[in-house]
């Protein structure tokens, strides 16, 4: 069996910011936007293809463009103080017709261009070295912006009052993990696919949380099962003959009913 | 130093209801000022206000002679804040020590006051005199409300602020825990300003030096024995105020 390390690489880097990305997303309770943000990623990676050839810049250079200022959408909502649930519904409407308008122009107009259905399942058995390259420093950034913050995003999400009072910038950390999400979620979708994301970005904190005793052991169980589920799920998908991210999600759900069978903590 | 807190003319209003209308007040430390109202009084926003939480549509929060209107950043190195249990989410699974210590690290860490263990002993310090050591190092999410009020307690103390703003601090300890607690906070206004919100004024009667009634502003402020007046009091609560043994209470359904 020939294994190739780019496999690899980009389904560690991503396995790496998912898991790093996942104990701010439980600790600052932004399911909603993690839930959401998927829909708003396949648009703005499929807008990036017509985007590109229109400017000549990457595709996922424009898709990143797009995306980031489209994620800031809901939070400007929601700080106006539209309900969560109003602004998601809002999101997910608006991104999940305006893509698949989008995508029909593409598979008319732009054929051959790029397989569209890998942003849908994922596709990390396609990869060159120039997307394992990109997928590595995506996820570099995201582990930059989560992992050496995670105290902070902790306590804000515990109290935002006594937060804000010990001296942190409460909106330039919500703008650090919104940012962090939305550059996941965008410049991942093409490893992980769109349809397994939100699991990507919620399940690592939930096995987490059910095998922990502390937040630091939350952050590092978080982390190692994310990395563990990703590894193991490249082979089981090279031996199975299946989609990795497939195999990635039963692996993570695997180790949540694990984690619910023992009972919780202890 | 002890701590020092000035309202000049402030009014707050939130999503256009006024809150609290122009009060002025000075409060100046040591000792025990109690701050007390039926169910959304304005007690909350009063002292979010005075952390800079809160914007006030007019006038001026100074603390220890600091303009802090609007900046919890400048208020917060002044202030040891103890939220309402309510405001306070306890999902995610850090221990009791993580969250007094990571609190304490962070308010240093422009600084670099200590070394890692000396946050630590702090800490442990702090949770001590809460008796709060047998539950440190077990995750927050796993404790009682009571529990995890001493927990909150030690975290507002273990700085040694000069200001001390605790909203309900002990409104899920059990009795004798209450008592505990609230001498420990009459201890602590030895030496500090501690402001104190409770829907109970009986327990901390004997220990305030200053009662002040709200509802929807400043309705009576003074020493206890003149506010603690069922008649006074009946014009502020209307005739949910008991007198139960020359002890004043208040039935507002969340007192204990
Ligand atoms: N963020 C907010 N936006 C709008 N109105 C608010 C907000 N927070 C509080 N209020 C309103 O302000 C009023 C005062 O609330 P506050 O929480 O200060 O009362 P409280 O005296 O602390 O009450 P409790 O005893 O229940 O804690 C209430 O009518 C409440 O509905
Ligand atoms: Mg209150």
């Amino acid at each position: 069996m020939l294994l190739d390390p780019r496999w690899f690489i980009v389904v560690g880097a991503a396995a790496l910011a998912y898991g790093s990305l996942s104990p701010v997303v439980a600790a600052r309770r932004l399911q909603f936007l993690a839930a959401s943000l998927p829909h708003g990623a396949l648009l703005a990676t499929v807008l990036g293809i017509p985007l590109s050839s229109a400017t000549g810049l990457p595709p996922s250079l424009c898709a990143l463009t797009v995306g980031i200022p489209l994620t800031y959408m809901v939070i400007i909502l929601v700080r106006r103080g539209v309900p969560e649930e109003t602004a998601t519904s809002v999101f997910v409407s608006f991104t999940a017709s305006a893509s698949i308008a989008v995508i029909y122009l593409v598979l008319t107009r732009y054929p051959s261009e790029t397989s569209l259905w890998s942003y849908i399942i994922g596709d990390p058995l396609l990869v060159t070295w120039r997307d394992t390259a990109y997928a590595a420093a995506v996820s570099a950034v995201v582990v930059a912006m989560t992992l050496p913050f995670m105290r902070e995003h902790v306590l804000l999400g515990l109290d935002r009052d006594s937060a804000r009072l010990t001296g942190l910038r409460a909106s330039l950390y919500d703008y650090m993990a919104y940012t962090a999400l939305a550059l996941a979620a965008i410049g991942l979708i093409r490893v992980v696919g769109f349809v397994l994301e939100h699991v990507l970005i919620l399940l690592p904190a939930a096995v987490a949380i059910n095998f922990s005793k502390s937040g630091a052991e939350t952050v590092y169980n978080s982390v190692a099962s994310a990395v563990a589920a990703g590894t193991a799920g490249v082979l089981l998908a090279v031996v199975l003959g299946q989609n990795p991210s497939a195999m990635v999600g039963f692996l993570l759900l695997a180790f949540y009913l694990t984690g619910l069978v023992r009972g919780g903590t202890g | 130093m002890t701590g020092e807190i000035e309202l000049r003319e402030v009014e707050v209003k939130l999503q256009e209801e006024v809150i609290i209308p122009r009060v002025s007040l000075k409060l100046e430390g040591p000792g025990l000022v109690t701050v007390i109202g039926p169910n959304g009084s304005g007690k909350t926003t009063l002292l979010r206000t005075i952390m800079g939480l809160i914007k006030p549509v007019h006038g001026w929060v100074l603390v220890n002679g600091e303009d802090v209107t609007g900046n919890p950043e400048a208020a917060g190195k002044h202030i040891g804040y103890v939220p309402q249990l309510s405001a306070f989410n306890k999902g995610f699974p850090i221990t009791a020590r993580e969250l007094v210590e990571s609190s304490l690290s962070l308010r240093l860490k422009p600084l670099r006051l200590r070394t890692p263990s000396e946050i630590r002993e702090a800490a442990i310090r702090a949770l001590g005199a809460v008796g709060a050591l047998d539950y440190a190092d077990k995750p927050i999410s796993s404790l009682s409300g009571g529990q995890l009020q001493r927990v909150l307690i030690a975290r507002a103390l273990v700085w040694d602020p000069p200001i001390l703003l605790l909203d309900e601090p002990v409104s899920a300890i059990d009795p004798a825990g209450k008592m505990e607690m609230v001498e420990l906070i009459a201890k602590l206004s030895r030496e500090k300003l501690v402001l104190v919100a409770s829907h109970d004024p009986g327990i901390y009667a004997r220990d305030s030096k200053l009662i002040v009634v709200v509802n929807r502003g400043i309705r009576l402020a003074g020493p206890p024995s003149e506010v603690l007046d069922p008649r006074k009091l009946a014009e502020v609560y209307g005739d949910s105020v008991m007198l139960v043994e020359k002890c004043v209470h208040l039935v507002d359904g969340h007192a204990a």
